[in-house]
């Protein structure tokens, strides 16, 4: 299967386009009708609580999940139709730290690396690069169990970009770490988006979305509530200058407790 | 294929890496085997008693005794027929010798004499041991007789001394023909299922862990279900067929290893046996390796959680490994007979047997080698239909 991007000149802007798409488990709908788009060379952010039905849809995205109702397109391609050529397109960082503890950060990225289909030497020299790029250089060699909580995150993310992805999935990237790791994070993320690559991703924190993402869909109980930038979704509520994103998302998404 | 063989190859390197597997795949079946020779047998010096009967009470008989008696580490006992018998019956002796009457005579007169070996089964180690000292010693009694018939034959005859080295010559020639006292073996009960429990307990050990360790991998397969690396591994190029492939081939290469150190281990300390019987159980370690790693899928396909996945795993091969005749002899039929035919161990441990004892090849093993394959083959399809890869409920 070839994945030629230029399989749809005439909308190369639209990435990521997701249509309709719907989940239900056990008889109850996490994901209903979601509906949005990825331009290409943005970060979206996809803000919603607990529950909201986040990681549910970013499944479905990366070809991992079916969804009941509704389809995905990566650069033209459909997400269950051509998910092999998807996949060569897509780069995802889970929520839960998916990887091999024992063994060291540079045999997790080499071997994920070969998975999506990397030599043996391009892994290696591919890995080298980006555990520059996350700052783990000094490290590669040790065992990932005897990192912190902030440095196994960087390696969560940095096997994301192992496969060079055009469209980079990060799930809630930063839970649980220190402020100077979050925002080694976040610039890694801009330079990425720099770079030419499209972002999806996910948080809670306003104040992570505000800061990074170019737009932002509001999530709340497996629904798209609102979609815009940052400056247009806070003057749905009121000034744009001082009204903060936080209190967008509250009052869109109202004050009692989730999940 | 290259992707499922790489998986494969990350596993067994994240098993070496894993200091407390190996500890549990290789070094515990050692210190086990170990224990085992200790309690069941290999004293570390000779010590035995021979049980004999004396019934020819001629001067060759009790000279006999004597020098059986001296040889260092054997006691002799004496009985009367009736009561070696009779403790042969019990089980009290597994090997008694009797001195058959005319025995002296017979030496006199140079014609072969024989003692006679009563067994109960293989007769026990230290048994055989007795059996083949006392056979020394009586040849060379023997050969003394002889010696000293003919050189009195000789001397009653005024003779020459190229009537002496033609005569010698002839003697020598008959004394290398045949021994001159021949050691006949009369087993008490059919020798067959009986063996030495110590032979099957190297396989036994072997094969036993091997499950073990392979079968409680599923557990963390289904780690990594929950984890997400599996997923994670989806969303790169590896389709779910290879990755279903790379986890089979990462339990047959994990109980490769494990197995084939532990043999070479054995070959190397106890010295068991050569080179092709080596290369041969390493080619039935393959057959074990596989169905045990099938059946670790269909651990990881059946259950929910890592725990089911363990309390499987365990249950399944203590059941296998207890019934599968690795501590005690299978029975010859019944209930025991019927459950072992359910057990890889029972399959696994009769082929290594025979080809440890070189008493067998592969090829004697066809039988249990398609059961092996063909559970290696059931268990596979049946894992594939039921796996998931996702914690994603239906
Ligand atoms: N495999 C599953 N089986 C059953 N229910 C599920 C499954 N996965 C998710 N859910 C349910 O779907 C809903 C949405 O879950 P999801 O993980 O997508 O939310 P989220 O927005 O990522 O939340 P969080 O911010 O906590 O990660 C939750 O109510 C969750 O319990
Ligand atoms: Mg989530």
């Amino acid at each position: 299967m070839s994945a030629s991007p230029s399989a749809n000149m005439g909308c190369m802007d639209e990435f990521l386009v997701a249509t309709g798409l719907t989940k239900s488990f056990d008889g109850v709908q996490v994901v209903e009708s979601v509906s949005f788009t990825v331009h290409a060379k943005e970060i979206f952010g996809l803000l919603g609580p607990n529950g909201a039905g986040k990681t549910t849809t970013i499944r479905m995205l990366s070809t991992v999940l079916g969804p009941d109702e509704g389809d995905v397109t990566v650069d033209g391609h459909s997400v269950g139709r051509e998910s092999d050529a998807v996949r060569r397109l897509i780069g995802v960082c889970p929520q839960e730290l998916a990887l091999y503890p024992e063994l060291s950060a540079t045999d997790n990225l080499v071997f994920f690396g070969r998975m999506a289909g990397l030599s043996g030497k391009e892994a290696k020299e591919r890995a080298a690069d980006v555990l520059e790029r996350v700052g783990l250089t000094e490290r590669a060699k040790d065992a990932v169990r005897k990192y912190s909580g902030g440095m196994k995150r960087r390696v969560n993310i940095a096997i994301a970009l192992m496969s060079r992805p055009r469209l980079l999935f990060l799930d809630e990237p930063t839970v649980g770490i220190d402020p100077q790791s979050r925002n080694h994070i976040f610039d890694t993320v801009l330079a990425l988006r720099d770079e030419g690559m499209s972002v999806l991703y996910t948080t809670h924190y306003m104040e992570e979305a505000d800061r990074l993402c170019d737009r932002i869909g509001v999530m709340d109980a497996g629904r798209i509530i609102a979609l815009g930038t940052p400056t247009e979704l806070k003057a749905q509520i009121g000034d744009p200058g001082a009204t903060t994103l936080e209190e967008v998302f509250l009052s869109l998404t109202g004050r009692s407790l989730r999940d | 294929m290259t992707r499922p063989i790489l998986l494969a190859l990350l596993e067994v390197k994240r098993f070496i890496a894993d200091r407390g597997a190996l500890a549990f795949s290789i070094a515990l079946p050692i210190i086990l085997f170990a224990l085992m020779v200790g309690v069941f047998g290999g004293e570390t010096s000779f010590n035995a008693t021979a049980h004999v009967t004396d019934l020819d009470r001629g001067q060759a008989a009790s000279e006999l005794i004597e020098r059986i008696e001296q040889v260092e580490g054997i006691d002799v006992r004496l009985y009367t027929e009736e009561r070696l018998d009779d403790a042969l019956d019990r089980s009290a002796v597994l090997t008694g010798l009797v001195i058959p009457a005319g025995f002296t005579a017979a030496l006199e007169d140079g014609r072969p004499a024989s003692v006679q070996v009563r067994r109960r089964g293989s007769g026990g180690d230290a048994g055989q041991i007795t059996v083949s000292i006392v056979r020394g010693v009586a040849d060379s009694l023997a050969s003394e007789y002889e010696l000293r018939r003919a050189l009195s034959h000789l001397v009653s005859e005024a003779t020459t001394p190229e009537r002496v080295e033609a005569q010698t010559g002839i003697l020598l020639a008959e004394a290398l023909r045949e021994p001159p006292v021949r050691v006949v073996n009369r087993a008490l009960v059919e020798q067959e299922e009986e063996e030495d429990i110590l032979d099957r307990m190297l396989p036994g050990i072997i094969v036993m862990f091997l499950l073990f360790s392979v079968t409680l991998s599923a557990q963390t397969l289904i780690e990594e279900r929950r984890n997400g690396t599996l997923e994670r591994l989806l969303t790169t190029r590896l389709s779910a067929d290879e990755l279903f492939t790379g986890k089979f081939l990462a339990g047959v290469g994990r109980g490769m290893l494990q197995t084939v150190v532990l043999l070479v281990l054995a070959f190397v300390v106890l010295r068991i046996a050569g080179v092709s019987a080596l290369a041969q159980s390493a080619v039935l370690a393959l057959v074990v390796a596989a169905a045990a790693s099938a059946i670790a899928l269909v651990i990881a396909a059946v259950a929910r959680t890592d725990d089911q996945a363990t309390w499987a795993a365990v249950f399944i091969t203590m059941f296998m490994t207890v019934f599968g005749g690795t501590f005690f002899p299978i029975a010859s039929s019944g209930v025991l007979e019927l459950l072992s035919r359910f057990t890889l161990n029972r399959y696994a441990i009769d082929a290594y047997e025979g080809i440890l004892a070189e008493t067998a090849t592969l090829g004697d093993a066809t039988f249990e080698i398609a059961i092996l394959s063909g559970v290696a083959l059931v268990c596979l399809i049946v894992a594939r239909l039921l796996f998931r890869f996702s914690s994603e409920a239906k």
